[in-house]
């Protein structure tokens, strides 16, 4: 594993059985994490973010199974993990979550404080009235006024926003090495999102974070993400730093998404939208997943799956467009201003 | 909390007295000729005696007042056919501890058994063959669509033929309480079962049991910490009415094992036409469930906080 990269997935394959049948989810995904980076993985619903993120802490739901790949984390393939013992050892003390709605995710009867509490017993090994202060220092730490107080106070005494810091403060009282927000703000109202996100930028640099953030709204990818990682149909399709995959998208998917982006309409318009469906997972997919939605679809997208083509060092994407090949192609109008926003410096 | 309780009694006041009115009126509309053992053969002058002696050809009205000021100074009368001049009082409360001894093992053997077997299905439900939850589905089912009397002769029949226990309760042998006991909790027990299994499944796919694992939380404490609280809660609130419940007995129970309980006592007191054992009944039965509700609620106020029995200042 080289130096700098903390979590690394490797041809990460993972299948569902439902109803009888084999849903292909995760389809031979490579990506490396950066130790302190922090990294958005978008996508629509289904594409499988969540399943991809959810199996490094083992928290697949019972019909899924890892089938192929590996995960490495410190040396360590999680992909053997078998036992509960095992997995506990990952679970909040490396690797922490934030979840998505903040009304359902703490436990109504139990005070917030005593939920901080459990993680600090578990992970900062303390005890007593010295753990009680540490739960208190992490509601402080997320920013909740009167800490002392509201530690005794039960989830319904707390808005969604001061929730969702309760969940930070759970996560990050675990002191864990990454964090994964997962859809964080989705469930927030706009003016509250943008606090949570700050919230969660301002720990992650202060405790050294690494975050992974899987969200299908591009607004908070950038805000916050130094990298961004495109999933489509259990695949990603192109990964690199947020200002490459921003203002110089090479993928068609991307295209397709960026341009579906309300900031980038213009008014009295409609907005964009990607005609057709996800591929039925179900089914083995055939060439590139998104070459029945893709105008530019060349007939190699239909037979044969597209490699990834290095756009630069730190930027790829899997598209037959790419190939020295390939036809040259202009992408969308949204797409070309966004390169000439971007100075041209990334294309 | 206190003015919501004091709030709730006076509404139970106001709740008794409509029972007891209908009641009372009800009772006067009866056939005269339920009072005597053999009405063919009394004259009229000795109807009227005894009518007259019973206060029932006074007015209605003059009847109720006379049986609330009665109750008032907490007199229930005397009951004047199912043992003559003998005080309603004294008839039940020499009931009552019978009935209320086998209920409460009962009861907790019901809530033993009911929450084991209900942990146990929750948790079978997660295992690949699902044995817990297969047999104890197939209890439930059995003990629900079995009329409980068709069980309960089965229980007493194979208790007393192949275990050789005493086939009739007799108060001063422990054995003998064992049929009865058994037969009282298992219809209950697998209606506990049912429901805790039911909770803790609700509560194990919740969203904070999720983030509970995702912070390393060890299943085992999830369930007993998070998923079992949780689950106990609802049904906390019916807790204290089947303890009172208990006081009341169980009409068929009590009778197969010739149990001197209360079980039968309504049902005797109505065919012979005792009115005032009717009345003391009917009047301590609706005093045990209003007091049964109103503690369930206040139990629940006290367990989830969620509930707040006060309303709170510019709350909702």
């Amino acid at each position: 594993m080289k130096e700098n990269v903390i979590l690394s997935f490797e041809d990460l394959d993972i299948r569902f059985s439902l109803r009888g049948q084999v849903l292909n989810a995760i389809r031979g995904v490579s990506l490396d994490v950066y130790r302190g980076e922090s990294l958005a993985i978008v996508g629509e619903s289904g594409s499988g973010k969540s399943v991809f993120t959810k199996s490094a802490i083992g928290l697949l739901d019972a019909n899924g199974t890892i089938a192929g790949g590996h995960i490495w984390y410190n040396d360590k393939d999680l992909v053997t993990f078998r036992t509960e013992k095992e997995w506990l050892t990952i679970r909040g003390k490396e690797i922490a979550m934030v979840m998505q709605d903040p009304m359902t995710s703490l436990n109504p009867l139990i005070p917030v404080g005593d939920q901080i509490l459990e993680a600090v017993v578990l992970h900062q090994g303390l005890r007593g009235a010295a753990a009680k202060r540490a739960a208190v220092e992490a509601l402080r730490a997320v920013g909740i006024q009167e800490p002392e107080r509201r530690y005794k106070q039960y989830p319904h005494e707390f808005s969604g926003g001061m929730r969702q810091r309760v969940v930070i403060a759970i996560a990050i009282a675990c002191r864990p090495k990454i964090l994964i927000c997962d859809e964080p703000t989705t469930a927030l109202d706009v003016t509250i999102q943008a606090q949570i996100l700050d919230l969660i930028k301002e720990l992650q640099q202060k405790l050294e974070l690494t975050t992974i953030y899987i969200t299908h709204d591009l607004g908070v990818v950038a805000n916050v993400a130094d990298r961004i990682a495109v999933m489509y149909a259990g695949d990603f399709v192109e990964v690199g730093r947020c200002e490459e995959v921003f203002y110089d998208p090479r993928h068609p998917y991307t295209w397709a998404l960026l341009s579906s982006l309300p900031q980038l309409g213009v008014k009295g318009e409609n907005l964009y939208s990607i005609r057709g469906t996800p591929p039925n997972l179900f089914y083995a997919v055939k060439g590139d997943a998104f070459a029945p939605r893709n105008p530019w679809a060349l007939k190699i997208d239909y037979l044969k799956r597209p490699p990834y083509f290095q756009v630069s060092e730190t930027h790829k994407a899997r598209t037959w467009l790419l190939d020295p090949r390939a036809p040259k192609v202009d992408p969308p109008e949204h797409i070309r201003q966004l390169r000439e926003k971007g100075g041209g410096r990334y294309a | 909390m206190a003015k919501y309780i004091l709030k709730r009694v006076l509404r139970a006041f106001i709740t008794l007295f409509f029972i007891i009115t209908i009641l009372f009126i009800l009772l006067q509309h009866m056939p005269i000729e339920g009072y005597f053992e053999n009405f063919d053969k009394v004259s009229p002058a000795e109807i009227q005696v005894k009518l007259t002696s019973l206060g029932l050809t006074d007015p209605l009205p003059k009847q109720l007042a006379r049986f609330y000021k009665d109750l008032f100074h907490g007199d229930l009368g005397t009951s004047n056919i199912y043992r003559m001049g003998v005080d309603n009082l004294t008839i039940i409360a020499e009931k009552v501890p019978v009935s209320m001894r086998i209920g409460l093992i009962s009861l907790a053997l019901s809530l033993l058994m009911g929450f084991a077997l209900g942990i146990w299905m929750a948790y079978s439900t997660r295992t690949t063959f699902k044995i817990g939850e297969r047999l104890g589905t197939l209890l439930i089912v059995i003990v629900q669509a079995i009329p409980s009397a068709v069980y309960y002769i089965l229980i007493q029949f194979m208790g007393s033929q192949y275990l050789k226990m005493p086939m009739l309760f007799k108060e001063d042998n422990p054995i003998s309480y064992i049929l009865p006991i058994f037969s009282l909790s298992i219809g209950s027990a697998a209606y506990y079962a049912m429901w805790l299994r039911r909770y803790m499944v609700d509560e194990a796919n919740r969203d904070y049991v999720k983030l509970a694992r995702a912070k390393g939380v060890a299943d085992s404490t999830i369930s007993r910490r998070h998923v079992f609280r949780n689950a106990v809660i609802p049904m906390v609130q019916y807790i204290p009415g089947s303890i009172l419940g208990t006081l009341v007995g169980s009409l068929y129970v009590e009778s197969l094992y010739s149990i001197p309980g209360m079980g039968g006592l309504l049902v005797t007191a109505i065919k012979r036409h005792d009115n005032t054992l009717i009345r003391a009944l009917v009047v301590i039965f609706a005093v045990i469930s209003i007091l049964g509700l109103l503690f369930g609620d206040i139990l629940m106020a006290i367990v989830d906080p969620r509930i707040s029995l006060v309303k709170k200042e510019g709350s909702r």
